[in-house]
């Protein structure tokens, strides 16, 4: 697995953690909102909660809480970069 | 029922059933009228070298088929089965909300575990793996709301909406705040409730309770009132109604299944049986005031039947009490013998079979159970053809509450 959450791997965590099914293009579609996809704030923190788990680290508080799917992925990535550079 | 504005009525227009003898209305009355038992070896994963051997399990259920994956992977087994018993009585009455009008359908369940299984799961992962490992849908799943809240979500209905904690009986009493809130001025309300003991955690709380049936064989582990009673064997699953407003419901030209006529609740204490007697009898008599009808006007009686001695004459001195001279003749039935006793979800299994009865016409039988050591008109065997006008719904729970509901047969149309 790469150092950065991509749409396919955010699809994929979402059809494990939340129930919900949604393909990685319409997730990468400019404005796409969580939301629209039927996806809660505690299936995020789920998601989160995994993200955590599986790199060993913290996610960016607040990303649970993020709206949209490119607003969820650059606050993991970031945090997920932060680490490899640490 | 009693209701504050004037002239509204809750009645029954549908009916949704996920129960061990059958998934919906249909399937689970051509078993209770033929008094098929499906008590049978536990045979769920973890729960086979339990000392509790016999229950009555939901059969041909696909949770996949009936519910979107999104709701599965938030929920338990027993909010499975709300939903998708909700889902068939919505269909059953032939119900379809306004979506402009969310506030009129409200939600009301009663439950007596909430979600042992997914808790377990989650737990496990707690002391297995630590407190990061476990899913955040664990604060709900568990929950004894969790279904009343699911149901309202997935269905958009923004009605009145609540929850009943008050054991067993707990299913009666959820009808009964469901027509109330039909008497407030909600037009419809979902409300009923169904159960998932069957799960290793679930089930070894039960082995705590000194009226569960250890018995080896699924022939032997039911039979109240015979003087082989030794206790009650548990069930899975449950019932949910739509209860309507009588006018509503006819302005839409929905058929009026049954009338909620009276209800009466009592609480006399955990595992007290022969106080219990006093409570019910009380019970009786508030429902039968509330409907304004004497005990001869009942057709048929469908019995709490727990299966532990004490608790069986108790129920018979109860209805000797509250009936007078016409309790020798009423017929009495329990249905339950033959699927094991689905706490909060038995009495709504009760309610939906006693409606199923006026309209069909018929006295379903006790099943398994043959020779009665008390002064009971126990219908047993066969069905038995009746005319039956009004049902009287018995329901006490182990931690000590007694209700009684009186259902009254919709006009025919």
């Amino acid at each position: 697995m790469s150092n950065t959450l991509s749409y396919p791997e955010l699809a994929a965590l979402l059809q494990a953690r939340a129930g919900v099914s949604v393909e990685p293009s319409a997730l990468e579609q400019p404005g796409a909102q969580f939301d629209e996809f039927g996806v809660d704030s505690l299936g995020l923190l789920g998601i989160v909660g995994e993200l955590e788990n599986r790199h060993g680290l913290k996610v960016t508080s607040g990303a649970e809480s993020a709206k949209s799917p490119a607003e969820f992925l650059e606050l993991v990535n970031a945090s997920l970069s932060a680490k490899a550079g640490a | 029922m009693t209701s504050r504005q004037q002239g509204r009525r809750a009645v029954v227009t549908g009916l949704g059933v996920v129960a061990p003898n059958g998934v919906g209305a249909d399937a689970f009355w051509k078993a209770t009228r033929q008094g098929v038992s499906v008590l049978d070896r536990i045979s769920r994963e973890g729960c086979t070298e339990l000392p509790l051997r016999i229950a009555g399990q939901v059969q041909d259920f696909e949770p996949q088929s009936a519910i979107d994956n999104r709701y599965l992977v938030q929920t338990d087994r027993f909010t499975h089965y709300a939903m998708a018993a909700a889902d068939l009585a919505v269909a059953d009455a032939g119900f379809r909300p306004d979506a402009e009008q969310p506030f009129a359908v409200g939600v009301v369940t009663a439950a007596g575990s909430g979600g042992g299984e997914f808790g377990q799961r989650e737990l496990q992962q707690l002391w297995g793996q630590g407190p990061k490992f476990v899913g955040p849908y664990q604060s709900i799943a568990w929950f004894y709301a969790a279904s009343t809240g699911q149901i309202s979500i997935r269905g958009g209905y923004k009605g009145p909406c609540g929850v009943v904690a008050s054991d067993e009986a707990g299913g009666l009493d959820a009808l009964a705040h469901a027509a109330r809130a039909i008497g407030r001025g909600t037009d419809a309300v979902v409300a009923g409730a169904a159960e998932a003991p069957l799960a290793p955690y679930s089930m070894v709380c039960q082995l705590g309770y000194p009226e569960v049936s250890l018995a080896e064989r699924a022939e032997e582990a039911y039979l109240p009132f015979t003087a082989k009673a030794c206790g009650f064997a548990p069930a899975e699953g449950g019932a949910m109604l739509l209860l309507e407003d009588e006018q509503a419901a006819l302005r839409r030209g929905a058929n009026v299944r049954a009338h909620l006529a009276g209800h009466g609740a009592t609480f006399t204490g955990a595992s007290r049986w022969e106080e219990s007697r006093d409570g019910l009898a009380a019970a009786i008599r508030i429902a039968l005031d509330e409907a304004r009808i004497a005990p001869e006007e009942v057709d048929v009686v469908f019995a709490d039947a727990l299966g532990v001695p004490a608790a069986d004459r108790a129920e018979a001195l109860a209805l000797a009490d509250a009936f007078g001279p016409a309790a020798e003749r009423v017929p009495v039935t329990a249905p339950k013998t033959g699927t094991g006793r689905a706490y909060c979800g038995a009495p709504l299994l009760d309610v939906t079979a006693a409606v199923l009865a006026m309209e069909d016409g018929v006295l379903p039988p006790t099943p398994n159970v043959t020779e009665v050591c008390h002064d009971l008109a126990l219908v047993t065997g066969r069905a038995r053809p009746a005319e039956l006008h009004t049902a009287l719904v018995l329901s006490r729970g182990l931690m000590g509450s007694n209700s009684a509901l009186v259902l009254r047969r919709g006009e025919r149309p």
